[in-house]
């Protein structure tokens, strides 16, 4: 596999061709990724893309029709339970045992993991886990606090890669904010997170690095950054008196034009547009953000299937920029 | 095998554990108080009536000797039900159960290779198994000594009688470990297991009602747990290399099937 010299530190993850077909069913086709370590990696697709058998099969829950993984260099057939060692693991919408205390769910995992729990107490304070919420049952658990006791028992041990599916769910804003930090210095320590969401907003604001993916293929793989950058953004313009021609200013399209005012969406860079519109007649100019949204609806517009992905996305050959 | 696991399966279990184990223990105290009571009176009837007295040759046992009383204890239904909740209920829920519920993909994140998480329940249910076997003879064992029975008994035997009785809830125990190792729903790891329960308890118990189906008994398990003829110090090594034999072939494709399957992502 590549990215594997002598002496270097070998991905996070690394896929090549990983397949896995159920039956008939294509749940999973050809997918080659690698995941840097130390980044933050945003996994992105709609329920059944995907992200779910990918990740179960990382961690040995499945097995791969085809094709090879490694994960923080250990061959995921043959090194499952090494892998697991040095991995946390947060499935979505995560079960652990009712009867079960908080505190005694996290014991009972940290002492099935063999090792310390070094992060618990911290990550408890963080995401606002009381000692009293601990004692508790979890069977008397809200959904959100559930999901702190997931994240918590996914991260306590501080391991070396954390896979985390769907991790903010039912977290309120305050406490995907305490997650965000949580995540932003496990990045810091050079922890590699690789998580699946359908937050993208969230995915934008903490991901290095996201891949998209599609009825099992890969459509993109990329920096957020430059993802966002190749989006189109919408843009209105306002005069003092009628708009004037704006047919020749580049990367403008879907214009219209009423009275005073102009609306458009805008490919590429920012600045030639800026300067050919710029005018003293120009009164007010709004430049909407490219979302990560638009980008990944982008590649689920109708019609579009894994064979029609855009150009510079790359389906076979993902292009891969350094943020 | 996990030993944290193996201590939490038994802290799971423990309450459950505790009162089945008091009921098997008393079960075993009152069986042989009745045989001391009411076996003389029942005799009467049987010379009287002989459908009543074939009535009473219920499994391989009967109440009118106290090995025949013994033998009819340890195939009671009652006895089936209450040790069967763990070797039968407890084996079909430990990995299918688990699958269902979800929690079975929190602790596979761990470094628990699936093997050991099976060999882990199998120690863990086989020991509650034995400590009910154990607690069945020993209320019998103290029924023969409150009620002065003891000079009918050898209680040096028990102990092969209770390896006898391991051997046979141990094969149940595999092949429900196996049943619920090779499906993600629990009904028809259930389903599956208890029908294998049953089926040879019917082939048991027919044999012993209609003497034209006694043929039947050897296709039964329950027919290689013999406490009459251990007592009476004529066990047979076959029944015990046969029980085995059951424990071992489930065991093993339990173990060949459970790391190859998929463990999809639960609904």
């Amino acid at each position: 596999m590549e990215g594997e010299g002598p002496g270097s530190t070998p991905p996070a993850i690394q896929t090549e061709g990983l397949t896995k077909h159920y039956g008939s069913v294509r749940a999973l086709n050809a997918l080659s990724i690698e995941v840097r370590v130390g980044e933050i990696f945003g996994f992105l697709g709609p329920n059944g893309s995907g992200k779910s058998t990918t990740i179960r099969t990382l961690l040995g829950y499945l097995h791969a029709t085809a094709g090879r993984a490694r994960v923080l260099g250990l061959d995921v057939e043959r090194e499952s339970v090494e892998i697991r060692r040095k991995t946390g693991y947060l499935p979505g919408g995560i079960a652990l045992y009712g009867s079960l205390s908080g505190a005694d769910a996290l014991e009972y995992l940290s002492e099935l993991q063999g090792q310390p729990a070094t992060r618990r107490n911290e990550l408890c304070e963080r995401l606002q886990l009381s000692t009293s919420d601990l004692r508790r049952r979890i069977r008397d658990y809200s959904r959100g606090m559930r999901q702190k006791l997931g994240v918590i028992q996914a991260l306590q041990h501080d391991p070396e890669l954390a896979i985390l599916d769907e991790p903010t769910e039912g977290l309120d804003p305050l406490m995907q904010h305490a997650f965000y930090g949580i995540l932003e210095d496990m990045r810091a320590a050079g922890r590699t997170i690789f998580f699946s969401s359908h937050v993208l907003p969230e995915v934008e604001r903490v991901c290095d690095r996201v891949a998209i993916i599609r009825a099992g293929e890969l459509m993109a793989l990329q920096t957020v950054d430059d993802l966002l950058a190749r989006r189109k953004r919408r843009i209105t313009l306002r005069w003092r008196g009628a708009a004037p021609d704006l047919s020749f200013v580049p990367g403008l399209a879907d214009l219209q034009v009423r009275g005073d005012r102009a609306t458009a969406t805008l490919a590429g860079e920012v600045g030639p547009f800026v300067r050919a519109v710029a005018s003293p007649a120009l009164e007010d100019l709004t430049i909407e953000p490219a979302s990560l949204e638009e980008a990944f609806l982008e590649f689920y517009a109708d019609g579009e299937g894994p064979g029609h992905v855009p150009r510079e996305m790359g389906s076979a050959q993902p292009s891969e920029e350094p943020r | 095998m996990s030993g944290v696991l193996l201590v939490r399966v038994w802290r799971f279990a423990s309450t459950r554990l505790v009162i089945v184990t008091l009921a098997t223990l008393v079960w075993g105290w009152l069986l042989l108080f009745f045989y001391s009571q009411f076996s003389e009176a029942i005799r009467q009837l049987a010379v009287q009536s002989p459908i009543f007295k074939q009535f009473t040759n219920f499994g391989s046992g009967n109440l009118f000797t106290i090995s025949g009383a013994i033998t009819l204890g340890t195939q009671h239904p009652l006895v089936i039900a209450l040790i069967g909740i763990f070797a039968v209920g407890g084996a079909a829920l430990a990995i299918a159960g688990e699958r269902q519920a979800g929690t079975l993909e929190v602790l596979l994140a761990r470094p628990l290779p699936r093997r050991s998480y099976l060999l882990t329940q199998l120690v863990a249910i086989l020991a509650m198994v034995a400590l009910l076997v154990a607690a069945l003879l020993s209320g019998m064992a103290i029924g023969a000594v409150t009620q002065g029975l003891t000079g009918e008994l050898d209680l040096a035997r028990f102990p092969l009688m209770w390896l006898n009785g391991l051997l046979l809830w141990g094969a149940f125990t595999s092949f429900s470990l196996a049943v619920s190792a090779s499906f993600d729903r629990p009904g028809p790891a259930i389903g599956l297991s208890l029908a294998f329960l049953l089926v040879n308890y019917f082939l048991e118990i027919l044999g012993s009602f209609w003497t034209d189906a006694k043929w039947t008994q050897e296709y039964s398990l329950f027919h290689h747990f013999q406490s009459g003829e251990i007592l009476a110090g004529k066990a047979d090594p076959a029944d015990f290399v046969l029980l085995l034999a059951v424990v071992l072939v489930p065991l093993g494709y339990a173990l060949w099937i459970f790391p190859r399957r998929d463990l999809a992502a639960p609904a």
